[in-house]
């Protein structure tokens, strides 16, 4: 019996076993098996308000079982090489798994412990719940200074999140009435605060109209934590006395360790056919892969379609013929009750109609998270 | 016009923005003071990102050539 693989558990990897296990509902002569070592799925877009609010982590979570179709087997296993010569995966308890046909949907890998910080330096992300819920107290705890948001790299997960970040923290350091004792600077690698011009032209109007200082050009090196500085690569620094750091991302090592990753170990992946190169049974998708799109779930989800099409074509003993054009729609919130509706592809600019900041967008981007798990992650949509 | 011999040369084509001029400042991270990086883009933003980058960066664009269908940016890392 053809096995198809997917290998890693997040929106991407999951969506993809989903929308398989659906076609493939009728057709009981393919095996599809997910290899992800977690029991929880982690809604991450939530992470993004945590900060400002006081509600449990576990809201954002879900068990897998009840997300994953009940034609999917789940390994819950790390994999720890992936051998593309002779279709086999290695298990971290050294178990081998063979496939047909593998989706790698592994993600990105933070290297927090990269930058060489303690708790005590008041340095923060919220990419992660456990991180999320410590920047969360350092906010509670915050009596007024500056605080600084930077990127640490380029590429990172959800290209508008600092932006979002600065104006969600520009409204809660408002309504905890010590906003006016607060620098808010948004430290920058481009000359733009986002890499679309068009739209980086309007974030640049509301950072002017809240009082969030922009400095563009500032590729991260370093942090002086005796001085409570950071550093850029351009010999300028910025002074903190909180600092929002996105933190270092890479590609996963079993990426890595199976030479399929470029130098930051992402998966180097054909951006039309999704194929990682030189392998014709493997696809890539989500934000494990290098393809010059956001690493956003929107992207994952529109790529998905693509890779299920390609896969049940090769079932069929078709050319797969489905072709990813970089669609990616997606919500910039500009406050915690309006959002930019951003809808642009490969070739395509983004439209007029998605760059207003609209209460309907706003709300929209709150109640995704029921679309999220009723819908997208469940392959339904 | 000055002599040089390229160190590292990124071909960056058919990548978008912001990737090529962030292939540029990887590659002058990685050199040293007095190399020579050439970086190909037939992103058409590469025209007036990659010169700002290297002005305020207070690097040395040597030479921005003109192909056929993509611009070719040579750089000196000055310090």
């Amino acid at each position: 019996m053809p096995i198809a693989v997917i290998l890693g558990g997040g929106f991407a990897g999951l969506t993809i076993a989903n929308k398989l296990a659906i076609k493939l509902k009728k057709r009981k002569e393919v095996e599809i098996v997910l290899i992800e070592p977690a029991d929880l799925h982690l809604y991450e877009p939530g992470l993004l308000y945590y900060p400002f609010n006081d509600k449990p982590m576990s809201k954002l979570e879900k068990p897998i079982s009840k997300i994953l179709r009940k034609n999917v087997k789940h390994i819950k296993q790390k994999a720890t090489k992936i051998d593309h010569e002779n279709k086999k995966i290695t298990l971290e308890d050294g178990k081998v798994i063979d496939y047909n046909c593998l989706v790698i949907a592994t993600g990105v890998d933070l290297k927090e412990e990269s930058l060489g910080l303690t708790d005590k330096d008041n340095v923060h992300h919220f990419y992660s719940a456990e991180a999320t819920l410590k920047i969360r107290e350092a906010l509670k705890n915050f009596k007024g200074g500056n605080i600084v948001i930077s990127p640490s790299t380029v590429p990172y997960k959800c290209p508008p999140a600092p932006v979002e970040f600065a104006f969600l923290l520009d409204e809660y350091l408002r309504r905890k009435k010590i906003r006016d004792k607060t620098n808010i600077k948004f430290l920058y690698p481009l000359p733009r605060p986002f890499n679309i011009r068009v739209v980086a032209a309007k974030i640049l109007k509301l950072f002017e109209k809240k009082g969030i200082e922009f400095e563009p050009f500032f590729n991260y090196d370093k942090i002086n934590t005796e001085n409570k500085k950071i550093l850029s690569f351009e010999g300028d620094k910025a002074s903190y006395d909180l600092l929002v750091i996105i933190p270092p991302h890479e590609g996963q090592d079993v990426i890595k360790e199976s030479g399929l990753g470029d130098k930051e170990g992402f998966v180097i992946t054909d951006r039309e056919t999704l194929q990682v190169e030189g392998q014709k049974s493997i696809y890539a998708v989500g934000d494990c892969t290098n393809i010059p799109a956001s690493k956003a779930g929107t992207v994952a989800h529109f790529s998905a379609d693509v890779i299920v099409k390609n896969m049940i074509s090769k079932l069929d003993e078709k050319e797969p013929t489905a072709r990813y054009d970089g669609k990616t729609l997606c919500f910039l919130v500009t406050s915690s009750s309006k959002s930019f509706l951003l809808d642009f592809s490969f070739k395509k600019e983004p439209r007029k109609i998605g760059l207003h900041s609209w209460r309907i967008y706003g709300i929209m981007k709150k109640l995704f998270q029921y679309l999220y798990f009723g819908g997208l992650i469940t392959g339904r949509i | 016009m000055v002599d040089y011999e390229i160190t590292i040369s990124i071909d960056a084509r058919g990548s978008f923005c912001p990737g090529p001029m962030m292939e540029l400042i990887k590659a002058i991270r990685q050199s040293e003071v007095g190399d020579f990086v050439e970086v190909l883009s037939n992103d058409e933003g590469s025209l007036q990102d990659i010169p700002a980058w290297i002005a305020k960066a207070k690097h040395e664009l040597i030479d921005t050539v003109k192909e056929a269908d993509f611009n070719r940016f040579i750089v000196k890392k000055t310090w």
